[in-house]
């Protein structure tokens, strides 16, 4: 009877433990879907649909992420990493074009073509070794070739010599191909309504560059006429020029003398090239000049050159007449202290122009220089902007902009009409480093439960009550609030408030652009606050360590810069010392320490603290260390000659284990071997690939598996947590009777394989590792998984008592998935059904073959992309354990591996409890009346 | 020199595209995915073997795993398999939510498909499935271009029911189904008695009274079918005999000894 109940309670718990509830979704997860930092050349406002006029914000960001979003509420509706090129591909180029529904990106020698609605692929095609040097989108004036809505696409590949190719629009095909046999350099393409123009660079006799441009048949690709323009006094090489002209009825090539006095206009197709003074009244040298053109068709031969010196900036506007092939200026925008950007946009054939700076946002037409709109900005655009994209509307005499700015911080941000409606931090896709900050208010309580501990009887007892009445002060606030509390609590979605229960933790996030970023989980994962705290562009983060209220960095250089965890105050910078491999971190008791580790795997000194280390070399050794000597290492392990080290885990510094035995089914105990100090080290050789379990004090080998057939190239992830270990590789066939696929293999390690068995140690309070460490008994199981795993981690609880996931990223299908640990049990019963006594321990059948159930997605129907780090923390909640994804997108959920038993679901509702009570209390109220009187009617009429 | 290797590599590639055919791999519509086209964007085909080990040791010019991404016309295209060797590849499509079939896919050094066959997860990888395509091997001089329809296996169910209050649900519960029939019993059987002719009703007393009914029933019809007098939690756990008091006892304490032998109490009082 009692095995029956145990069986059903496990029965009903097992397979449907850990899924998310459709309700929890932004609330107990939040993501942020990133694309990378937008270039700005390839960032544009686009409308996808011929027929509608709602439009897109298209960007291929730098980290070759290309991407639409929503410019309403800057959500991301569809993404493609475009990065499939063998060669390494510099920034992409992104073409589109409006109303087509398609946008065609060319990153190295790869080039494809995507739908722009929904994303899905038109073409693609690769060009072995030949990266793609420009690109462009054919916009043919007569209607033959353009009766479909598709358009060819005109693409350069630079290489040995340099290639145009037409693409067909739909198929991808070449159409035809022209090569440039000359030694020239191969620099852009353009178009006009009739030709197509192939711009290249001729080095001149002595010195500088002559830009050639050749003329070439858009049907059949030859070659019509070419047109040298002598400019090698001016063009040192492609940087020299300042734009070539994209699509425009009047393509131009623009480039300035090397005193930047005057601006060279040349419009393509034509010999003659104007000469512009450039009229420098802020007598600040120039620093930079950027050209913005419209980009469409039927626009206007206007153009902006924008020029920039070290205190500000300023912007004239050039005509050009169409007839002479002649430009001339047509008004300046004043030279204002302070950064701007531009952006063009169009309204059919009209061009304008949007200034942004730090303090304001202005509109002017192409054609005059009167501002057509201003508005103020908010104080909040304190960050220099580096480009942004515009989109303008105009009703009668009025105009609306919207326009997306990216800010030298990475934050994209969106400003309709002055108004910023949203922000999009960019920055934080390939984080370095991350880690949940500790909130400093426990502290002082902390600190006075320890005063308590230490004294005497009377004297603690005194404390404890001086504390109570010195409490009593918050009593009124308390007693205010609690009504609203009450109330509140009856309408809000958690039943429970977590917040005193560590749930709510904020996460700092160190990113490759020098700055620290602190999100707030309670508040779907907003940005409380960020801060440049690198002194240079970039930083290599080894480590974030925090600390009750602050955070401290650790570089590779040796430096390290501590931040307030509430502020984001930079509190100290400590000076470089030398390189670091890794940081590691001595938190036994007292004060934490990090100690930095040198690129052959020495610590950087000793410390007189009872503690051991094991470190990586960059030779590729593992070493064992004593922290009391940084001189010479305790062990060293080297793996086999021809293996390579690739990875090295060890158990969670935090890793409570609840029992030291599991009970068998038959109330026997098997006995669990643990070991503080294993380490798992992968060792990958020629597709062989082996992971040695090593103790990390005596370095003694415990275990050993070798795997064959394994692709190196393909991730092999590994995790340890209590008494066992997991690692993922893809496994080929060796022998056809083999299975071929992705495989995981979990291995648990006990003390006997005997049941009530010690082993020799028995029960032995103290060992040795180095005397006499008995080997573990191994019991093994590996099977099938659909999809690679890239990174594991286990989840982590309080007391260890929660039955642990394994958190496994899946980079295949940009998910995170928790596999429940009593489905990864080595000890399933092979080729038979579980009997009742195994059942009762909760195994079931072997099955080689291991499908990701659905509910164990924690990502659910996320696309959670580009994961390299999955950090796991215990909540004062022994059932819940945070869970944070980043290196790409930042993803954070919450886990509940054995259902939320410590906290009241959603499903208690409050509400229905007091109606509950209400309507039995009326009942009670109405009946007991009723009763009364029947009852004494009763006593009447049986006696009469 | 790196680039002569390139152009070289591109003239092997052009050659290659000659000779290979390209495989697709369609998704047709069917019960589980009625319209293919709401796959999302990142919906993807791979195909993955053991690269060689000269590839690995050269860099890996090659992509690898193969993956293609999915089309606006839903659909997979391998346009050339760039192998040097035979090679037998595990076809997997990875879509968020859906589960499709693994296929093999075996390719030959001159990049020509083979055979496309059903593969099983968890098997030697020589028991093949249904086959999808197999090679003419009469007309080999002519690669043609390979498609293959893809298998929708299952879907993939993310979320959890959450339980939700429906007064519906209490009555599937069977403790407040006893309870109404009980309710209907004590509330009924006394209308239904009155309307009994006498002579039945003196009949049917007599037969309960001596039948195997439960103290409770008895008491219902005895003790004039009071509805506070019915103890529900006495008469479902089947006691007829003992102390059992009615809930109503507390308002009413001289009569705290009634119950179902009520009438009999008062009577000894009176």
């Amino acid at each position: 009877m009692r095995l029956q109940a145990t069986l059903l309670v496990l029965a009903s718990c097992v397979p449907s433990a850990f899924a998310i509830y459709p309700d929890e979704v932004n609330h107990v997860d939040f993501h942020h879907a990133l694309l990378g930092v937008p270039s700005s050349h390839s960032t544009f406002f686009l409308k996808p649909s011929p027929s509608s006029n709602a439009s897109l914000l298209y960007t291929l960001s730098e980290q070759s992420l290309l991407g639409a979003i929503n410019p309403r509420d800057g959500t991301l509706i569809w993404r493609q990493n475009v990065s499939r090129s063998s060669l390494p591909g510099d920034h992409g180029i992104l073409r589109a074009s409006d109303g087509a529904n398609a946008v065609v990106s060319a990153v190295g020698d790869y080039v494809s073509s995507w739908s722009a609605l929904d994303g899905k692929l038109i073409w693609e095609n690769w060009f072995e070794g030949e990266a793609v040097t420009d690109l462009e989108l054919l916009e043919l004036e007569d209607a033959t070739a353009a009766a479909s809505s598709a358009k060819d696409t005109i693409a350069l590949f630079g290489g040995k010599a340099g290639v145009v190719r037409r693409f067909d629009g739909d198929s991808g095909e070449v159409k035809w191909e022209y090569k440039d046999d000359s030694n020239d350099l191969p620099f852009q393409v353009s178009s006009s309504a009739t030709e197509v123009f192939y711009i290249s660079l001729q080095s001149a006799l002595l010195k500088g560059n002559k830009i050639k441009v050749t003329s070439l048949d858009t049907l059949n690709g030859r070659q019509n006429h070419h047109v040298v323009l002598n400019s090698e006094s001016d063009v040192s090489g492609p940087e020299s020029v300042l734009f070539v002209g994209a699509n425009t009825a009047s393509p131009l090539i623009v480039w300035a003398d090397k005193a930047n006095k005057s601006l060279k206009v040349n419009v393509i197709g034509t010999k003659q090239v104007s000469t512009l003074n450039i009229e420098n009244t802020s007598g600040e040298e120039i620093q930079s000049i950027t050209v913005h053109t419209a980009k469409k068709l039927n626009s206007l031969p206007h153009f902006l050159v924008h020029y920039e010196t070290a205190s500000g900036s300023w912007a004239e506007v050039y005509h050009v007449d169409l007839k002479s092939a002649v430009a001339s200026k047509a008004y300046s925008l004043p030279f204002l202290q302070s950064w701007s950007v531009f952006a063009t946009s169009n309204v059919d054939a009209n061009v304008y122009f949007t200034r942004i700076t730090e303090s304001e946002l202005t509109i002017v037409s192409s054609a005059s220089h009167g501002i057509l709109g201003r508005w103020p900005l908010p104080a909040t655009l304190s960050e220099r902007g580096v480009h942004a994209v515009s989109e303008v509307v105009t009703k009668g005499d009025t105009v609306a902009v919207r326009s997306a700015a990216l800010l030298e911080s990475g934050d994209w941000k969106l400003i309709r009409n002055g108004q910023i409606e949203w922000t999009r931090y960019e920055a934080l896709f390939g984080a370095l480093a991350a880690t949940w900050a500790e909130a400093d208010d426990q502290e002082d309580l902390a600190h006075q439960l320890e005063v308590e501990g230490h004294e005497s009887l009377i004297k603690a007892y005194v404390h404890r009550v001086n504390r109570h009445v010195h409490d009593l002060q918050y009593l009124p606030d308390w007693l205010k609030e609690l009504p609203t509390r009450v109330l509140t609590s009856l309408v809000t979605d958690e039943v429970s408030n977590l917040d005193g229960f560590g749930i709510h933790k904020s996460v700092i996030v160190a990113t490759e652009n020098g700055r620290v970023y602190a999100l707030d989980s309670s508040n779907h994962g907003t940005v409380a606050w960020s801060v440049k705290a690198a002194e240079a562009d970039s930083w290599d983060v080894k480590s974030i360590i925090t600390r009750p209220g602050s955070a401290t960095v650790y570089l590779d250089d040796g430096s390290s810069v501590t931040l307030n965890t509430t502020s984001g105050a930079i509190l100290d910078r400590a000076a470089a010392t030398t390189q670091v491999r890794s940081i590691a971190f001595i938190n036994d008791d007292g004060t934490p320490l990090a100690i930095g580790i040198k690129p052959n795997g020495a610590p950087m000194d000793s410390v007189d603290r009872p503690g051991f280390f094991v470190t990586q070399s960059d030779d590729g050794r593992v070493l064992g260390w004593s922290a009391k000597n940084s001189k010479s290492p305790v062990w060293d392990f080297a793996p086999v000659p021809g293996q390579k080290i690739i990875h090295a885990t060890t158990r969670p510094s935090h890793d409570p284990v609840a029992s030291i035995g599991k009970v068998l089914g038959n109330r026997s105990v098997l006995y669990k071997y643990l070991n503080r100090s294993l380490v798992l080290v992968t060792a990958v050789g020629d597709n062989t690939a082996s992971f040695y379990l090593l103790d990390g004090i005596s370095g003694k080998i415990l275990h050993v598996s070798t795997q064959e057939g394994v692709d190196t190239t393909q991730p092999i992830a590994s995790a340890m947590s209590e008494n066992w270990f997991a690692y993922s590789f893809w496994g080929d066939a060796t022998d056809p009777s083999d299975a071929k696929g992705y495989q995981l293999v979990v291995s648990e390690l006990y003390e006997s394989s005997i049941p009530n068995d010690r082993g020799p140690l028995d029960s032995a309070a103290n060992y040795s590792s180095i005397d006499t460490l008995p080997l573990p008994h191994v019991v093994s199981q590996s099977f099938i998984i659909p999809e690679a795993i890239s990174h594991m981690a286990v989840t982590q609880t309080r007391q260890g008592i929660t039955t642990r996931q394994l958190l496994c990223t899946l980079p295949a299908s940009n998910s995170l998935v928790g596999i429940p640990r009593q489905v990864l049990d080595p000890r399933r019963p092979f080729g038979r059904d579980a009997t009742a006594a195994e059942a009762e321990e909760g195994l079931f059948k072997y099955s080689p073959f291991l499908e990701f159930d659905g509910k164990w997605y924690l990502s659910h129907t996320r696309d959670v992309a580009g994961i390299r780090s999955v950090i796991s923390t215990p909540t004062l909640l022994e059932s819940t354990s945070l869970i944070f994804a980043y290196g790409g997108d930042i993803f954070a959920t919450r886990a509940t591996p054995s259902q939320s038993f410590d906290i009241l679901g959603k499903e208690f509702s409050k509400m229905q409890l007091l109606l509950t009570i209400v309507a039995l209390g009326v009942g009670v109220a109405i009946l007991s009346p009723m009763t009364r009187k029947k009852r004494v009617n009763q006593i009447w009429k049986a006696t009469s | 020199m790196q680039f002569s290797l390139f152009a070289l590599l591109s003239l092997l590639a052009t050659t290659t595209t000659v000779a290979a055919s390209a495989l697709t791999i369609t998704i047709p519509p069917s019960t589980l995915l009625p319209n293919p086209n709401v796959l999302p964007a990142g919906t993807h085909a791979a195909l993955t073997s053991l690269p060689s080990s000269t590839q690995t040791k050269s860099g890996s010019s090659l992509p690898h795993p193969l993956t293609a991404p999915l089309t606006r016309s839903s659909t997979f295209v391998f346009r050339n398999l760039p192998v040097s060797k035979p090679e037998s590849y595990l076809l997997d499509i990875r879509s968020p939510e859906y589960v499709f079939a693994p296929y093999r896919v075996d390719v030959a050094a001159d990049g020509t498909v083979l055979g496309v066959w059903e593969t099983f997860r968890g098997n030697p990888w020589d028991n093949r499935g249904q086959e999808k395509f197999v090679v003419d091997v009469a007309d080999s001089g002519k690669t043609s271009d390979v498609t293959v329809e893809a298998k929708v296996l299952a879907r993939k169910g993310f979320y959890e029911k959450r339980a939700t209050f429906s007064p519906l649900s209490l009555f599937k519960n069977p403790m407040i189904l006893l309870a109404i029939v009980a309710l209907g019993f004590t509330f009924g059987m006394p209308k239904l008695m009155e309307n009994m002719d006498p002579e039945m009703r003196a009949e049917f007393e007599a037969q309960s009274r001596s039948g195997p009914l439960s103290g409770a029933t008895r008491s219902a019809m005895t003790g004039g079918g009071s509805p506070a007098d019915f103890d529900l939690a006495g008469w479902m756990a089947g006691s007829s005999k003992g102390g059992s008091n009615s809930g109503a006892g507390g308002s009413a304490p001289q009569g705290a000894t009634t119950g179902r032998d009520g009438g009999g109490s008062t009577r000894r009082r009176g």
